[in-house]
């Protein structure tokens, strides 16, 4: 068994990490039967790679073959997406379009507006009152015309009237003056009169 | 003008995107890696040989879907594994899995008082097809292809403490099984 503070073989094989690998090295310097072991270890790998690899018998080599290769548009795609520089490209692209879209489309920002609630009710008060006084006053010169078309309509059936009886009156007059003047005849002038 | 070699992290992303040049490229550096793989644990030239083009074939098929081109190598290797599992189970309807020659007790022996390299290989390659193929596997992975602890539990899909447990123990009987060698000074 190894002595060793860390596996001898993890060491030999290069699978320590640097730190293991160091504390190994010392203990190696002032252990004899470590570095026997270690020894041991380097000639059984020694004597395993003196069968050196033999060359391969025969080259291997492809002939393009359309069977195993892609289509024209599954390669033109693979290289497209495949190169780092026009996929940079073409993102730096889709970015400014994105960019100068959003810019054209994007809504103009909406100011805040302060809004006079006073001002407003007292502008809409005195617009309803403008509004009341010019619906009343129309009302009014509207009840005028027609009183006074109504007043000229009366004083002119009246005045026809008036003239009406008036005529009659002269009317009665006369046939009284005419029958008074034929009475007064007949009883002062009974010659005359028959 | 720039020199620079060329990279499996260059050769990928092209190849995923169906470029066949650049995968061959690709085939080209790991090829012998591959077969060497498949040729320790399957111990035959013929099938290794076959499955590496397999490997490579569904590894063309399949590269689009590797996500982390810094993973390709234990991803290439899962597909190998896979691969030899596969024929494994073929050759063994029964589901048993693979297991080394019963083990005699003795150590390998190389006759003669010089090693030569045939005798090496033979020696060697005998002491691996002692190990079960879990073992071997697991020692193929790490000390021929050089594998952390983590992408061969990545490879093999078992945890790392299984994969650290094949490979202690069959260091133990490898060295039990190469001594004589040592004893000669071939290290």
């Amino acid at each position: 068994m190894s002595c060793s503070p860390f596996d001898l073989r993890d060491y030999f094989f290069g699978e320590l990490p640097e730190q293991d690998r160091r504390q190994v090295d010392l203990h190696t310097k002032g252990c004899a039967a470590c570095r026997e072991e270690l020894n041991s270890l380097r000639s059984t790998q020694a004597i395993l790679l003196s069968a050196p690899d033999e060359e391969i018998p025969q080259r291997i080599g492809f002939v393009s073959d359309r069977v195993y290769e892609p289509s024209r548009l599954r390669r033109w795609w693979r290289t497209f997406w495949g190169s780092a520089p026009r996929l940079g490209f073409a993102s730096a692209a889709m970015l400014s379009v994105a960019i100068i879209v959003a810019a054209m489309y994007q809504p103009t920002p909406v100011t805040p507006v302060t809004v006079d609630v006073a001002g407003l009710q007292a502008d809409f008060l005195r617009q309803m009152n403008q509004a009341v006084e010019k619906a009343v006053a129309e009302s009014d010169a509207r009840h005028e015309r027609r009183t006074a078309e109504l007043l000229a309509a009366a004083t002119r059936r009246f005045d026809s009237e008036r003239r009406a009886d008036m005529a009659a009156v002269s009317q009665s007059f006369a046939i009284l003056e005419k029958f008074a003047k034929r009475e007064y005849r007949a009883a002062n002038f009974p010659e005359s009169s028959r | 003008m720039i020199f620079r070699a060329v990279e499996d992290a260059d050769l990928i992303p092209k190849a995923q995107r169906g470029d066949v040049e650049a995968f061959n490229l690709l085939i080209s550096r790991w090829e012998k890696r591959v077969f060497n793989y498949l040729l320790r644990i399957l111990q035959n030239r013929d099938d290794a040989l076959d499955l590496s083009q397999d490997v490579f074939l569904k590894a063309y098929q399949n590269l689009r879907k590797l996500e982390d081109p810094g993973r390709f190598a234990a991803w290439l290797f899962r597909i190998a594994h896979n691969e030899a599992y596969s024929l494994f189970r073929k050759r063994r309807p029964e589901g048993e899995p693979p297991q080394g020659e019963e083990r005699s007790g003795q150590s390998v022996t190389v006759g003669g008082a010089g090693v030569f390299p045939i005798e090496l290989s033979i020696a060697v390659s005998s002491a691996l097809g002692r190990l079960t193929s879990e073992q071997r596997e697991t020692v193929v992975l790490k000390v021929y292809q050089g594998f952390k602890f983590e992408e061969i539990a990545e490879i093999l899909s078992c945890p790392i403490s299984t994969v650290k447990s094949r490979m202690y123990t069959a260091l133990d009987l490898l060295k039990a099984d190469l001594s004589p060698l040592k004893t000669r000074g071939v290290s």
